[in-house]
C-alpha cells in the first residue's frame, strides 16, 4: 500500500478544504487533500455564486455581515478572474411593508456596508423586468462568483505553494493511532476511487473540511459531529433576466434573490432540512414556490425558459455542550476534537458560506499552526490566484474572442462558446474523469440546449485524443487553469497523452452526461425547455441510437446481424 | 374556397397534402415552422424494438399486426398494416419521382441496420439510395470524415461498429478539400459538394484510401441540391459502394427530403404558407369553418375550408405545449388530450429509460377515420381530422416509429377526407 506523508491532511475539495489547503501551503506547511469526487462536486458548485456584500446578514447577523464586506473586497483582489462585478439591489416589494427597509439601512451603515437608497425609476432603467411595483430600492456591492473557477484557481495556487491535491480520492477511515503522547488521528486511509487502489496518508493534523458530510467522516473515528443538512434549490433561466443581483430587502427566505451568473440567471433558493446530504430530490412544489416567489421580484420570470434545477446543501451544525472551544464567528464552527473529545490530531471546520472561505480557511489554519509550532502569518488575503492577472471576469469575453479570432468553427458547444482547444487543453490539463468534470471546467452543456449538441461532439474529440495518443489514458494534469476560459489564449495540446475521462470509454461517457444533465431537467421540463429535451430524446435515440449502443448489454440491435 | 386545410409542414401534413391534391382536392399547407426531418437521420423508421419488450424488430409489419392487438388505440392498429403498407409504397413512388428514390432490405419486409453517427445499429425500414450500402452485416467499412468537422466522428463509428462485430475502421481527410469556410455546418459542406470538382477531388483522395473489398461510409453531406449526381460520380469514380451515414444537424438528408416534398406540393398546385401560427378558429353546427392565423398587424388573417387536418406535431413540434403550472394543452385548436399523466409521472428517472417517459405518450384521440375525438368518443368538429406526432397513445421516440407514423397516418387521414369530400368517386392515389 501506498504512504505519504504530510503535516497537514484535508479533508474535502470545496472552497473551505482547498482554502486551507492553499492557505497552509503559503506558509510552508506539506499539504495533502483529498477529496471523494471533483473539486467544487459538494456545495460550493451547488450555490446561487452570489458574492455577499453583507447585506443580506446586516439585520439578522451582523457580525457575518463585517466578515461578508471584508472578504469581499479581497476576494475581488485575489480571485479578480471570478467575480463578476454585478453590483446587488435590495428592493423593497409591495409585499415588504414595515419597519425592516430603514433596519436594513442602518444595519449596512453599522456594518461597513456601501449602501445608496436610489431612486425606483433609476432602478427600472437598469433593470427593466424588475417589478415596476417596488417602492424602494438599494444598492450594495453583490457580486457574482464563479465558484467553480475560483475551486480550480485556488487549487492551482496551492498547488504552486507546494500543496498536493487529490481528486477521487475518498476517505475510507480516520486513522486512530495509540502512541507515546496518547491515543490522537495520524491521518485516514483513502481509496483511490478510479484505480480502485487504497492508501495511508500520515499528517501531523487532520483537518475535516467536508462540509455536510463532515459528521460522517468524523464518524469513522467514532466521533460525532452533527451536521444537518439544509437542502437549498435553485433554477438558472435560459438568460441573464437580471444584470445586477436582486434581493428581497427583508428577512431573508424563500425564493428572494436572483444573481446573474455568465449567460443565465440564478433564481434561489429554498431551505429545507433533509437527514442525508446525498438527498437532492427536487420536489414540483419547491419548484413551483422559487416561480411564485421569484416572479414578485421579476414578474416575466412566469414566462422565462428554465434550463435547470438543482439542490444544494448547507451544513448546519448542531451545536453541542463541549463547544466552548468554538471559534470567535457565529457564522461558522471550529472544533478541535482534542478539547472536544480528548482526540487530538483532528480539526473539523463546518458552516460559513462561500464569500467567507478564505477567512474560514484562515482561522484554521492559525490554529493549526499554533498546534505545530509554526509562526508564518496567514498571507491569503495579500495574495492573487493564478488567473486573478486576467483582470475582472465579464460576460462577454469568450464572445468576444471567438469573434476577433474567427473560432466559429472551433466551437463545441455553441451555448457556452467553448472551442476544441479548450475542451482538449482541460481533458490534459486537469484531472477529469467525466464529461460533467469538463462541465465544472469549462461551462460545458450548461446552456440552453442542455448537451444536445456538445455531448457527442466532446465524446468525439476526446475519442479521437485517445485514439491519437501513444500511451493509454493517465491520471491527468494537475490543476491548471489560469486561462481555462478563454477561448483565444487556450493552445490546443500537441497529441500524444490521452485524456483520463477516456478511462471509462466513450459510450459511458457519452450516456453517463446525457444521464446527469437529465437529473437537472426533469423538474423543470415545461413549455420551451421540454421541448427542447425532446429534441435531445429524438437525437440521442432515433439518430443516434445512444441506448443500443454494441457494449451495453441491451441486446444491441447490431449483434444480431 | 379550398377543399383541405392542413395545418402544419411535416412529414404527416406534406403527405396528406400531396395526397390529397393529387385526388383532386384544392389544397393549402398553413405551418407556424418546418417539420422535424431537418433533425432527423433522413430514413424512415417504422418499427425499430417493440414497445412492450424493448427487444430489437426484424419484420415491422409483422410486428405491428401484434402491436396492434395489444394497444388498439396506437395510431398503427387505427391505420393497419394494410394502409401503413399501401402508405409506404405511396411515399416510395412521391421520393422517387422527386429523384430521391428510397428502398428497403434485400429481404423485402425487413428493417435495415444502418450505422448512426455514434456506430450503433439503427433500425430503418427504408432509407434513402444513398445510406442503403451502408448495412450492416457485409462487405468491411471504411468510414471517412473530414479533419475539423465538429459533428461527424469516424473512429468512434468504426470503433462501436467492431465492437459489434463488424469489420471498420476509419480515416480522415482535409476540411480543405472540401472547403475553406472557417465555420461550416453540414449544409455549407453539402453545398459545396455540388460542385463537381469538389466531389472529384474528394473522390481522389478517397481512392487513395481505399484498400481492396471495401465500402465507403462518408457522413452525409454528399451534396445538396446535385446530391443524385454527386453521390454517382463518386461512386463511379470509386468503383465501390459509397454510402452516407447520417451527423448531427443540421441533417442533410432530411433537407433533401423536405425540398423533395416541397417540390410536389409546388407541382401540385397546394399553397403553402410559412410563419402562420393558428390562433383561433370558427366552427358553427358541430364544424370548423376556419382558423386564424396570426399576423403583423392586429387583424389576424382567416383560412376557410371545407376540411381540415391537424398535422402540428406532439411536443417536439409544439402541437402540443405546457407551462410551469402542469397545463398541457393542444396549441392550434384546443383539442382534449389523451393518456395525459398526472404531473408527478411525467418522466421517468433515466434519459434513456427503454420504457420511454409517459408525457409523450399523451395527445390527441382519434377514431377509425382519423378524427379527433373527444372524452366520449364523439368527434370534436364533422371536418376535422388529425395525423402524425400530435396523436396520442403512441412515443415515437421510443418506439423508433417517428416516420412510420407520419406516412401510415397522413395518408390515411388524407384518404379519409378525400373519400368524405368525394362520395361518389372511388378514391385511388
Amino acid at each position: 500500500m501506498n504512504h505519504i506523508q504530510a503535516d497537514i491532511l484535508v479533508i474535502g475539495g470545496g472552497a473551505t478544504g482547498l482554502g486551507i489547503a492553499w492557505d497552509a501551503a503559503l506558509r510552508g506547511l506539506r499539504v495533502v487533500l483529498v477529496e471523494k469526487h471533483d473539486l467544487a462536486t459538494g456545495t460550493t458548485g451547488r450555490f446561487h455564486g452570489l458574492l455577499h456584500s453583507g447585506g443580506r446578514y446586516a439585520v439578522k447577523d451582523p457580525q457575518s455581515a463585517v466578515e461578508c464586506i471584508a472578504e469581499n473586497r479581497i476576494l475581488r483582489r485575489t480571485h479578480s478572474h471570478c467575480i463578476e462585478d454585478t453590483g446587488g439591489f435590495f428592493v423593497v416589494t409591495p409585499e415588504d411593508e414595515g419597519e425592516y427597509p430603514d433596519a436594513f439601512r442602518a444595519a449596512c451603515a453599522k456594518a461597513g456596508i456601501p449602501c445608496d437608497e436610489i431612486p425606483v425609476a433609476e432602478a427600472l432603467r437598469r433593470e427593466p423586468r424588475l417589478n415596476p411595483r417596488i417602492s424602494r430600492v438599494f444598492e450594495v456591492p453583490d457580486g457574482g462568483a464563479d465558484s467553480f473557477l475560483a475551486a480550480h484557481a485556488t487549487a492551482q495556487a496551492a498547488t504552486q505553494a507546494g500543496a498536493r491535491i487529490l481528486v477521487y480520492h475518498e476517505v475510507l477511515r480516520l486513522l486512530v493511532e495509540a502512541g507515546g503522547s496518547g491515543t490522537r488521528v495520524t491521518g485516514a486511509r483513502v481509496r483511490d476511487v478510479a484505480r480502485g487502489e487504497e492508501l495511508e496518508v500520515h499528517a501531523a493534523l487532520t483537518v475535516n473540511a467536508a462540509g455536510a458530510w463532515a459528521g460522517r467522516v468524523a464518524a469513522t473515528a467514532g466521533l460525532e459531529v452533527n451536521v444537518i443538512p439544509g437542502k437549498g434549490i435553485m433554477l438558472a433561466t435560459s438568460q441573464r433576466i437580471v444584470h445586477t443581483v436582486i434581493n428581497r430587502c427583508r428577512m431573508p427566505g424563500d425564493g428572494d434573490i436572483i444573481v446573474p451568473a455568465h449567460t443565465v440567471a440564478v433564481v434561489g433558493t429554498t431551505d429545507r432540512h433533509v437527514s442525508d446530504p446525498d438527498e437532492l430530490t427536487i420536489e414540483p412544489w419547491e419548484v413551483s414556490l422559487l416561480m411564485a416567489e421569484g416572479a414578485k421580484l421579476v414578474p416575466s420570470l412566469d414566462r422565462a425558459r428554465i434550463v435547470r434545477a438543482w439542490a444544494g446543501v448547507r451544513p448546519l451544525y448542531q451545536q453541542r455542550q463541549c463547544d466552548a472551544t468554538r471559534d470567535a464567528t457565529r457564522a461558522f464552527a471550529l472544533l478541535d476534537h482534542a478539547s472536544c473529545d480528548d482526540l487530538p490530531g483532528l480539526l473539523t471546520i463546518i458552516g460559513g458560506k462561500w464569500t467567507t472561505f478564505r477567512l474560514m480557511a484562515e482561522k484554521v489554519v492559525d490554529r493549526a499552526c499554533e498546534q505545530l509550532g509554526v509562526t508564518k502569518p496567514c498571507r491569503t488575503a495579500e495574495t492573487p490566484v493564478p488567473g486573478a492577472e486576467q483582470g475582472r471576469y465579464w460576460l462577454g469575453h469568450r464572445l468576444h474572442e471567438v469573434e476577433e479570432q474567427a473560432l466559429q468553427g472551433q466551437l463545441v458547444c455553441e451555448c457556452e462558446l467553448v472551442t476544441r482547444a479548450m475542451l482538449e487543453h482541460a481533458a490534459l490539463a486537469n484531472p477529469t474523469h467525466s464529461l460533467d468534470d469538463l462541465r465544472r471546467d469549462l461551462r460545458l452543456g450548461m446552456g440552453p440546449c442542455q448537451g444536445a449538441f456538445c455531448t457527442y461532439r466532446a465524446v468525439g474529440m476526446l475519442h479521437e485524443m485517445a485514439m491519437r495518443a501513444s500511451a493509454a489514458p493517465g491520471d491527468g494534469g494537475a490543476w491548471d487553469v489560469a486561462t481555462m476560459s478563454s477561448p483565444a489564449q487556450t493552445p490546443r495540446p500537441a497529441a500524444g497523452a490521452a485524456p483520463a475521462a477516456m478511462r471509462q470509454g466513450a459510450n459511458p461517457l457519452l450516456r453517463g452526461f446525457l444521464e446527469e444533465r437529465w437529473r437537472g431537467l426533469w423538474p423543470i421540463l415545461w413549455g420551451a425547455q421540454l421541448r427542447q429535451e425532446r429534441l435531445n430524446q429524438v437525437l440521442y435515440q432515433c439518430l443516434m441510437n445512444a441506448d443500443h449502443l454494441p457494449d451495453d448489454g441491451q441486446g444491441g440491435a447490431g449483434c444480431s446481424i | 374556397m379550398f377543399d383541405l386545410t392542413v395545418i402544419g409542414a411535416g412529414l404527416a401534413g406534406m403527405l396528406a397534402a400531396c395526397n390529397a391534391a393529387k385526388a383532386g382536392l384544392k389544397v393549402k399547407v398553413i405551418a407556424q415552422g418546418l417539420g422535424a426531418l431537418h433533425w432527423s437521420a433522413g430514413t424512415v423508421d417504422v418499427l425499430g424494438y417493440d414497445p412492450a419488450t424493448g427487444t430489437p424488430v426484424s419484420h415491422p409489419l409483422q410486428a405491428i399486426e401484434a402491436l396492434s392487438a395489444a394497444q388498439p388505440a396506437h395510431p398503427y392498429a387505427l391505420a393497419g398494416t394494410q394502409a401503413l403498407a399501401a402508405a409506404l409504397d405511396e411515399f416510395q413512388a412521391l421520393a422517387a419521382e422527386a429523384g430521391l428514390p428510397y428502398a428497403g432490405a434485400a429481404t423485402a419486409g425487413e428493417n435495415l441496420w444502418l450505422p448512426s453517427p455514434l456506430g450503433a445499429a439503427r433500425p430503418a425500414l427504408l432509407a434513402p439510395k444513398a445510406q442503403l450500402a451502408g448495412a450492416l452485416a457485409g462487405a468491411p467499412l471504411l468510414i471517412v470524415g473530414l479533419q475539423g468537422m465538429r459533428d461527424f466522428f469516424p473512429e468512434l463509428i468504426a470503433e462501436n461498429l467492431r465492437r459489434a462485430g463488424h469489420q471498420a475502421r476509419a480515416a480522415s481527410l482535409p476540411l480543405e478539400l472540401v472547403t475553406t469556410r472557417r465555420d461550416s455546418n453540414n449544409v455549407h459542406l453539402a453545398l459545396a459538394l455540388d460542385d463537381p470538382a469538389r466531389h472529384a477531388a474528394l473522390g481522389d483522395a478517397l481512392a487513395a484510401l481505399l484498400q481492396p473489398g471495401e465500402r465507403i461510409g462518408l457522413p452525409a453531406i454528399v451534396g445538396l441540391k446535385e446530391h443524385a449526381a454527386a453521390l454517382a460520380e463518386l461512386r463511379a469514380r470509386l468503383g465501390v459502394p459509397v454510402f452516407e451515414v447520417p451527423t448531427l444537424p443540421p441533417s442533410v438528408p432530411g433537407l433533401r427530403l423536405n425540398a423533395a416534398l416541397r417540390g410536389h406540393l409546388q407541382r401540385l398546385g397546394v399553397r403553402l404558407e410559412l410563419n402562420a401560427e393558428v390562433t383561433g378558429l370558427h366552427a358553427a353546427g358541430g364544424r370548423l369553418t376556419a382558423v386564424e392565423t396570426a399576423t403583423s398587424s392586429t387583424r389576424p388573417r382567416r383560412h376557410e375550408a371545407h376540411s381540415f387536418l391537424l398535422a402540428t406535431g406532439g411536443l417536439l413540434g409544439r402541437g402540443i405545449d405546457s407551462d410551469h403550472a402542469g397545463r398541457v394543452w393542444e396549441t392550434a385548436l384546443n383539442l382534449p388530450l389523451a393518456a395525459l399523466p398526472e404531473r408527478t409521472a411525467w418522466f421517468r428517472p433515466g434519459f434513456l429509460d427503454p420504457a420511454g417517459h409517459p408525457l409523450f405518450r399523451s395527445g390527441v384521440a382519434v377514431d377509425r377515420h382519423f378524427q379527433p375525438v373527444d372524452e366520449a368518443g364523439a368527434p370534436v368538429y364533422a371536418n376535422l381530422w388529425a395525423a402524425g406526432g400530435i396523436l396520442a397513445h403512441a412515443d415515437p421516440v421510443q418506439e423508433r416509429s417517428l416516420e412510420g407514423i407520419a406516412i401510415a397516418t397522413g395518408i390515411a387521414a388524407a384518404r379519409e377526407i378525400v373519400a368524405t369530400r368525394r362520395p361518389d368517386e372511388e378514391v385511388t392515389s
